[in-house]
C-alpha cells in the first residue's frame, strides 16, 4: 500500500466535476483507493457519494492511499486531478 | 352498447382553432406516477431484476443527455451528467438499494429510501452540499419515473402527421411541439381561453380542447379527425369525414390596413410568444405586433436568456415590421407557469399573487433590468416601432417606479455609451384597479392595451381555466362591456391610443362591437387576422357605433348577444 497527501488545487474543491473525475480515475484502476482529509477517516474513493460528502474544499489537503498491482499509477492519475486547476 | 373497437366514434369538445386536419394519435400521459410506498414488491430476485434494468435504462439516458448537451451547449455543462452517471453506480447507493430490496421492498420504495437518506446527509450541511443534494434528487426521479413506466414521449420530436391527445397540455409543453410536423392535439381539459387554446391559435394548429374523459376511448395509432366547424374530433373516420376536414377553407391574407367602409383605419396586429410565431404573424398579413408574451422567451431552458439574446430576438420582431409598431409586454411571470430557474413562492391563489410587475419590481428586478436594457437598446436599433407595456399594473406608484427605472437603464446605457432609444410605454389593462385608474394611466403613458382574458377574469371572479364557471368567463357579461368602453373612453380623452389584446379582440363575431367601441388596435392569433380583416373592410363606423351604444345600454349578455346578432 501506498500513501500521498497532496493540495487540492479545482476552485471549488472537490465538488461536481473534480470529484467525478477522480471516481472515475479510482474505478479505472484494479487498485482499492481510498481518499480523506489530512487529520480524518479516509473513505472509498470509487464512491461519488463518500467523495462528495467529505466535503473537502480548495487550498486543503487530502491523504491518497492506493492498495494493488498498479497502486502507483492509480495515485498518479488521482494526484493530477487534485492538482490541475479546473 | 359495447363499442367496437374500429367504428367512427364522435367526441364533442371546443375548437380552439378555426382549423380543421386528419392525423394520427398519439397518447401523452406526462408524470403519472405511483406513490413509491405503495407499490407492492414482487419477490426479491425479480425486484432486483427491475432495479438494474432501470439503472441501465437510466444510465442510456444520462449518456444520450451528456452528448446532446455537449453538442448544442458546451463541455462544462454536460459535466453535471457525468456526476449524474457517478451517483447512478455509486457502490454505498446500489448497495443500500439492494439491501431494502433483500429486506422484501419494491424496486421503487428501495430507491426512494436508499436516496432519501443520501439527500438528507447533504441537505444538512450547507453550501455547495445542497447543489448535490439536487443531483441526487434528479437521479431519483429518473430511476422512480423509468421504474414506473411513465411517458417519455419528446413532444419535440413526432413523426408527422401527429394529432397528440392528453389529459392536459403545460406552457411547456405546448411549446415544445412542432407546428410542421405535428397535425394537431386534443385535450380532455381546458376551454377556450385557457393557456393551451391561445398556443393553438397562436401556431395555427388544429385543436379540440375540453373533449372530457370520452376521449380516453380513443387508442394509440388510430386515425383522427378534428372538425373545428363541428366542434369534434372523430376516432376512424368515414371517407366523408376525411374529406371534409382536409378540404381546408383559407381566406385571402390583406397586408397592409385596412379600413371601415366609412375610412377609420384599424390595426389588425398578432399576438406572439416566440421567433417561430413571428413568422406566422407576417405570413397572416398582421399590421405589426399587439402583443410579444416574452415570458414564453424564459421558458424550458435552465437560465434566463442573456441580453444580447433578448436584444436580437426584439431587433428581429421590429425588422420583420419595419412600417409598424411591435408592442412588447415585459415578463409576465407567476405562480401559475413557473419557471425552473426563479424562486416561486408557495401561493393560495397565484392569479391574485406575485405576478407581472409585482414580480419585475420585486423578486424579478435583475432580471427585469437585463430586459430593460436589451429593449432600449433594440428601440434604437431596430426598424419598426418599438412600443413596451407593463404586465398587471393597479397602482399609480407601480408606474412610477417602472419610469424612474427606465431612466436608471437609460443613464446607465449613456455612460457606457451604448446606443439607445425610450420606447413607447403603455398599461396592460387586466384589474378592475386598472379601469377605474384608467383616466390617470392614459395621463401617464402613451397607450393601454386592454388584455380581456385576465380582465374577464378578474373582473367576474371566475378562474379562465376553471371549466366550471366558464360561462362566467365571457367578455360579452355587461359588466365587463362596460369596464372596456370605460377605458377607451379614458385613453382617448388623454390622448393615448387603446388596443385590445386579449382573445376577444380574435372573435370574428365581434369584430363590428370592438370598432363601435372605438378600438385603434386589435392584436390575436396570427390565424384569425384574414377573418378580423375581412370583416373590417365590411363594417361602417357610425353604424358599428350604434349598435356598440345599444348594446353597452342593455343589462344582460343575452341581450347583448341579440343586439350584436341582429
Amino acid at each position: 500500500m501506498i500513501e500521498r497527501t497532496v493540495t487540492v488545487v479545482p476552485e471549488n474543491g472537490l465538488h461536481a466535476r473534480p470529484a467525478s473525475q477522480l471516481v472515475e480515475a479510482a474505478n479505472s484502476h484494479e487498485s482499492q483507493v481510498t481518499i480523506g482529509p489530512a487529520d480524518g477517516d479516509s473513505v472509498n474513493a470509487s464512491s461519488m457519494l463518500a467523495v462528495t460528502s467529505l466535503g473537502v474544499e480548495t487550498g486543503e489537503e487530502a491523504r491518497l492511499t492506493a492498495d494493488g498491482p498498479d497502486e502507483s499509477a492509480a495515485l498518479d492519475a488521482i494526484e493530477s486531478i487534485l492538482t490541475t486547476t479546473e | 352498447m359495447i363499442d367496437e373497437p374500429n367504428e367512427k366514434r364522435k367526441i364533442a369538445g371546443i375548437s380552439a382553432t378555426p382549423l380543421s386536419g386528419l392525423g394520427t394519435a398519439r397518447w401523452y400521459h406526462p408524470g403519472e406516477r405511483p406513490d413509491p410506498d405503495a407499490v407492492s414488491a414482487a419477490d426479491p430476485k425479480t425486484e432486483l431484476q427491475r432495479f438494474i434494468d432501470a439503472q441501465t435504462a437510466a444510465n442510456e439516458e444520462l449518456e444520450r443527455e451528456r452528448e446532446l448537451t455537449r453538442e448544442r451547449v458546451g463541455d462544462k455543462e454536460a459535466a453535471v451528467f457525468d456526476a449524474h452517471l457517478k451517483f447512478l453506480d455509486d457502490p454505498q447507493l446500489v448497495d443500500s438499494i439492494k439491501t431494502n430490496i433483500e429486506n422484501g421492498e419494491a424496486a421503487e420504495a428501495a430507491v426512494k429510501h436508499a436516496f432519501g437518506n443520501a439527500i438528507e446527509q447533504f441537505e444538512a450541511i450547507d453550501g455547495t452540499m445542497a447543489e448535490r443534494a439536487d443531483d441526487l434528487r434528479a437521479i431519483q426521479d429518473r430511476l422512480l419515473r423509468i421504474l414506473s413506466g411513465a411517458d417519455r414521449t419528446d413532444l419535440s420530436d413526432l413523426p408527422q402527421g401527429t394529432i397528440v391527445l392528453a389529459e392536459r397540455l403545460t406552457p411547456s409543453d405546448t411549446a415544445k411541439l412542432d407546428p410542421d410536423t405535428i397535425a394537431g392535439f386534443v385535450t380532455m381539459s381546458g376551454g377556450r381561453t385557457s393557456h393551451v387554446s391561445i398556443f393553438a391559435r397562436s401556431l395555427g394548429i388544429p385543436a379540440i380542447v375540453g373533449a372530457g374523459e370520452e376521449l380516453r376511448a380513443v387508442r394509440d395509432a388510430v386515425t383522427v379527425a378534428i372538425d373545428a366547424d363541428e366542434e369534434i374530433v372523430v376516432a376512424h373516420p368515414d371517407a366523408e369525414v376525411r374529406e371534409r376536414v382536409t378540404a381546408g377553407h383559407s381566406l385571402t391574407v390583406q397586408s397592409g390596413r385596412v379600413e371601415t367602409q366609412d375610412g377609420k383605419e384599424i390595426a389588425v396586429a398578432a399576438n406572439i410568444g416566440t421567433i417561430a410565431e413571428l413568422e406566422q404573424a407576417v405570413d397572416h398579413g398582421a399590421d405589426g405586433i399587439g402583443l410579444f408574451r416574452t415570458e414564453f422567451l424564459f421558458l424550458d431552458r435552465e437560465r434566463p436568456p442573456t441580453e444580447k439574446e433578448q436584444y436580437e430576438i426584439y431587433c428581429k420582431s421590429l425588422n420583420a415590421f419595419p412600417d409598424e409598431r411591435v408592442v412588447v409586454r415585459t415578463l409576465d411571470i407567476g405562480g401559475d407557469k413557473p419557471i425552473p430557474y426563479l424562486d416561486f413562492p408557495e401561493e393560495q391563489n397565484p392569479f391574485l399573487g406575485k405576478r407581472g410587475v409585482r414580480r419585475s419590481l420585486g423578486t424579478d428586478s435583475d432580471l427585469f433590468q437585463t430586459q430593460l436594457r436589451a429593449l432600449l437598446r433594440a428601440a434604437a436599433k431596430g426598424e419598426g416601432t418599438l412600443s413596451v407595456m407593463f404586465p398587471l399594473v393597479a397602482r399609480l406608484e407601480e408606474l412610477t417606479k417602472l419610469r424612474n427605472k427606465i431612466s436608471h437603464v437609460a443613464s446607465n446605457l449613456n455612460a457606457e455609451g451604448e446606443e439607445y432609444q425610450i420606447p413607447e410605454l403603455g398599461v396592460m389593462i387586466e384589474t378592475p384597479a386598472a379601469v377605474l385608474m384608467a383616466t390617470e394611466f392614459a395621463n401617464a403613458v402613451d397607450f393601454l392595451s386592454i388584455g380581456t382574458n385576465d380582465l374577464t377574469q378578474y373582473v367576474m371572479a371566475a378562474d379562465r381555466e376553471n371549466e366550471a364557471v366558464e360561462d362566467l368567463h365571457d367578455p360579452r357579461h355587461p359588466a365587463v362591456l362596460r369596464a372596456i368602453d370605460q377605458v377607451v373612453e379614458a385613453a382617448h380623452d388623454h390622448d393615448a391610443w387603446v388596443g385590445m389584446c386579449g382573445e376577444m379582440a380574435g372573435n370574428s363575431e365581434l369584430t363590428e362591437l370592438l370598432v363601435g367601441l372605438g378600438l385603434d388596435e386589435l392584436s390575436m392569433s396570427a390565424v384569425t387576422v384574414p377573418a378580423v380583416k375581412a370583416n373590417v373592410g365590411d363594417i361602417s363606423q357610425s353604424e358599428a357605433s350604434n349598435r356598440c351604444n345599444r348594446a353597452l345600454m342593455k343589462n344582460t349578455k343575452s341581450m347583448i348577444n341579440k343586439v350584436i346578432n341582429q
